[in-house]
């Protein structure tokens, strides 16, 4: 029998770059096939030919060995290749069923009438044959990110989609929605479609996929199946190199108390609390990380903390002194240092080069300022030095800062705030986008900090992350701390149920949660935990946009 | 469940909002107020407002200027959903004023061309006119992406400086010789009524408003389920080309004259189009109720005048904008279209 989807020979050039070279790609129907690799590996655009939205420079796709030719989207559509974006396609006044039958509205009355009730039925219907449970008059707006990912699916199958494509379809969900879409993959695949998914993470790749196809610059590295291959093989066909998986951290003494949150509440835009009545303290020689589903408080927290966002109660202490009414730029003076999570709003002026960009924060400071004027030369100095120390590609200072990709434009900014000196680093998403080299050059960093006895305050909404570099973990729901564990002992669906507001009564985790910044409960390795190969949602929650995330500055 | 699709549901979704009932409560009860302090002391100047309002003349001059802000209201909904604001409504109406009563001349009042009658012409000539300025700027908007409120601005100076002009070239002055012909305020109410009720169709009923809604939304939502958004910005943006021809048309034809000095007869009501349709949230029955209370609100001031009261006309004519400005910073709930103003390219 001919696979499902069957791309032979795919070659995409791009003026000047070669985007997929000569892939070819078997997916066999009714099964779910992950294409991993790490940005700019080319999944993506390998997947854009396969819907239509890429003419391949080379090459054929077949669709049950039919060879296809595909002109746009529509054409994919129509043979039954459906696509579900990263960033939702759906509007988001709209109702669930509006959205769905969005473009292909069933009509009377010679099209002037949407047929309400038929399109109705239709959704419906479809939602109770693969068991998804989602109420077609609710509006998009109001329900939640993976209630939205099934509407996407159901938009695809309206279609008559065969073969799905997802693109990153955990990157917004907590573990438990990640469950739940591995049991709608196994409802569609019983009844004979096929799934395509993109991923960089070997987690979610090991456990929802029965193949693993691996690309790296653009070329097919191989085809696995997912049973016979261990997490640390694929990361090295992703790489081309062996990775260390773990972030080996070292038990070390916490030092002097650097950080004092007390009963702080602070509200959003919206003038919504965000974060209420929040305690807890960070000492110098220690990271704590603070996970939590994406827009639970934790933007408004680091804001308050940096100076970005007034509190509305409360008190950050730094180092002993009240923070209360203090600038931005006093802050920083005190040695704060802020990797922001929206880097192109926050952490860099786009149309600046490096050299400007390198001083931002500091321009006030010598060298950099000199009697009134700023010293280009120090700046160039310093903007070359993080270049270099960082990695930064391409290594030109004189390069605009939007001219970067993502992971580089993170690169440097995690670089210039660490080589302030800073005495707190406040890090969120420090690795959104990065690749997984540099991702590992990061985390490195990061625990020299902590060596050299700064504090870390780490957000991020990658498990893997946060709970191998934590020496305590937070979980944060809905502006509260549901929890502070210990990252060793603490499991994934525990993670889980205080990512999604419950608390654990758990003794042993009650137990992490009582040893705050004293450092007797730092003595573990934070690693040794989190070696679980097969752990289906390890990273789960990436790359979640910025929501509703005030953005003030 | 409830059934979203019943008619109790269907009539709610139809005032769509307590937002819009608020609205008509608070008109019907002021004018109730005004009735009975009317009644109670008709020597007052509640009496004689209570006369003005309930008088029929003001009714049919309401009528009358209401044409053009609703219509030219409903264009701007349509428009806007779409993802473009159109600003410059008030151009729109003064092209079609001035081309309509033009029209009407050349053919001469009274006469018909193939059987159509003059009036007739010079309505579908207004529209064309309004219609044809919609176009060059959803070109200039849509396919070269310039900017939608300097692009709205030049529509609107444009029709301000080219209107007078023509009028000087074909007829010896801005104000055009008075035609001696007049729609009677009935056909104005009439076609305001069904324009609304007929938008209100297009935008709820019909997959076109669907489509209209998400273009203004989220572009790319459309986009990638194969409708195009241009063509539906396209749509949206000459729907209020043909709109604000309607109502320019009106406007100038009621009087049978075209008057092009300072900001020539349409005086801004293109601006409160814009204004009553955030007014109305986007709905055009809210649309409706804006426009005429506006128009009608204008219509008193002028009665006033007649009747001595001196009452600064130019004064009464910021109320809609006071207004606006008021419902956006207390009640905050217009809900402008999230893409509104942005640009949209497909991805190649």
């Amino acid at each position: 029998m001919n696979p499902a989807v069957h791309l032979d020979g795919i070659t995409k050039r791009f003026p000047g770059v070669v985007a997929n070279d000569d892939v070819d790609l078997a997916v066999e129907r009714g099964s779910v096939h992950a294409l991993l690799g790490e940005n700019g590996a080319g999944k993506t655009t390998l997947m854009n030919v396969l819907y239509g939205l890429y003419q391949p420079t080379e090459g054929t796709v077949r669709l049950d060995g039919e060879p296809q030719s595909f002109d746009s989207p529509r054409d994919a559509i129509d043979a039954g290749v459906g696509m579900i974006h990263q960033h939702f396609m759906l509007v988001d006044p709209m109702t669930v069923w509006e959205n769905v039958v969005l473009g292909n509205e069933p009509k009377t009355w010679g099209g002037l009438r949407v047929d309400r009730e038929a399109a109705r039925e239709a959704v419906v219907e479809l939602s109770e044959r693969y068991g998804f449970d989602v109420d077609p008059d609710a509006t998009i707006a109001d329900i939640s990110v993976g209630e939205q990912q099934r509407v996407e699916i159901l938009k695809a199958l309206y279609r008559g989609a065969d073969v799905l494509i997802m693109d990153e379809p955990t990157a917004v969900l907590t573990p438990q929605e990640v469950d739940e879409l591995y049991g709608v993959f196994d409802e569609l695949t019983e009844q004979g479609k096929t799934i395509i998914f993109i991923s960089h993470k070997l987690g979610e790749a090991l456990s929802a996929a029965d193949d693993i196809t691996v690309l790296r610059d653009g070329v097919n590295v191989g085809t696995v199946a997912a049973a016979d291959v261990t997490r640390e093989e694929l990361a090295e066909m992703m790489v081309g190199r062996e990775v260390l998986m773990d972030p080996a951290t070292s038990p070390q003494e916490a030092g002097d108390r650097v950080l004092e949150v007390t009963d702080l509440d602070v509200e959003d835009d919206r003038g919504v609390e965000a974060v209420s009545d929040l305690s807890f303290e960070l000492r110098g020689g220690e990271i704590l990380g603070v996970a939590g589903v994406d827009g639970n408080g934790q933007s408004q927290l680091v804001e308050a903390i940096t100076g970005l966002r007034e509190a509305a109660s409360g008190d950050v202490r730094y180092r002993g002194e009240s923070m209360v009414g203090k600038t931005r730029r006093d802050r920083i003076d005190r040695g704060m240092a802020f990797i922001p999570e929206d880097r192109q709003e926050r952490g860099l002026v786009m149309s600046y080069d490096l050299v400007e960009n390198g001083i931002l924060g500091s321009q006030h400071d010598p060298p950099f300022a000199n009697g009134g004027r700023l010293d280009w030369n120090a700046s160039r100095d310093h903007a070359e030095a993080v270049i270099e120390q960082y990695d930064v590609r391409p290594p030109d200072a004189d390069a605009e800062a939007e001219s970067l990709s993502g992971g580089n434009q993170q690169k440097f900014i995690v670089g210039r705030e660490f080589e302030r000196d800073p005495e707190l680093v406040v890090a969120t998403h420090p690795t959104r986008g990065v690749d997984i080299g540099s991702t590992e050059f990061l985390h490195d960093r990061l625990l020299e900090l902590r060596a050299e006895g700064k504090a870390v305050l780490l957000v991020s909404s990658k498990l893997d992350e946060v709970q191998g570099l934590s020496d305590r973990l937070a979980v944060m729901h809905e502006g509260e701390f549901t929890g502070i564990v210990d990252p060793a002992t603490v499991t994934e669906e525990e993670i889980g149920l205080l990512m999604a507001g419950e608390s654990l009564d758990d003794d042993s985790v009650e137990g992490a949660a009582i040893h705050d910044a004293a450092g007797g409960g730092t003595d573990d390795t934070p690693g040794d935990g989190s070696d679980g190969a097969d752990d289906a949602s390890r990273d789960g929650i990436d790359g979640a946009t910025g929501g509703d995330e005030g953005v003030d500055a | 469940m409830r059934n979203p699709l019943s008619p109790a549901s269907l009539l709610e979704s139809a005032s769509e909002s307590s937002y819009v009932r608020s609205l008509v409560v608070g008109t019907v009860g002021v004018l109730a107020a005004l009735g009975v302090l009317g009644l109670a002391f008709p020597e007052s100047v509640f009496g004689d407002l209570a006369g003005i309002v309930f008088s029929t003349s003001t009714g049919a001059s309401t009528a009358r200027l209401a044409a053009p802000i609703v219509l030219a209201g409903l264009g701007g909904i349509f428009a806007e959903k779409s993802g473009v604001i159109n600003i410059g409504l008030e151009g729109l109406l003064i092209i079609s004023a001035f081309v309509s009563v033009y029209a009407a001349s050349v053919v001469g009042v009274g006469n018909a061309v193939l059987g159509v009658p003059a009036l007739v012409i010079a309505f579908l000539a207004g529209i064309a006119a309004s219609t044809f300025l919609a176009a060059v700027f959803a070109v200039v908007c849509i396919e070269f992406k310039a900017d939608q409120i300097i692009a709205g601005l030049a529509v609107w100076l444009i029709a301000l400086g080219l209107a007078p002009f023509m009028s000087t070239v074909f007829f010896g002055g801005v104000n055009t010789p008075n035609l001696g012909v007049s729609v009677g305020w009935k056909y104005s109410a009439t076609m305001v009524v069904l324009a609304t009720l007929g938008s209100w169709w297009l935008l709820n009923r019909t997959a076109f408003g669907k489509h209209l809604r998400a273009a203004g939304e989220n572009p790319k939502a459309l986009d990638t389920v194969g409708v195009s958004v241009s063509k539906v910005r396209y749509a949206g943006v000459l729907l209020s080309g043909v709109l604000s021809g309607v109502g320019g048309s009106a406007l100038a034809l009621s009087i049978g004259q075209f008057v092009g000095s300072g900001e020539t007869m349409v005086q801004g009501k293109g601006f409160i189009a814009i204004v009553a349709y955030l007014f109305g949230n986007y709905n055009p029955l809210g649309t409706l109720g804006a426009g005429v209370l506006f128009a009608g609100l204008d219509a008193m001031q002028i009665r006033l005048q007649q009747l001595g009261y001196a009452i600064p006309d130019t004064l009464v004519q910021t109320i809609p904008y006071v207004v606006v400005i008021v419902v956006l910073a207390l009640v905050g709930r217009t809900q402008i279209p999230e893409a509104a103003g942005e640009h949209y390219e497909t991805e190649e």
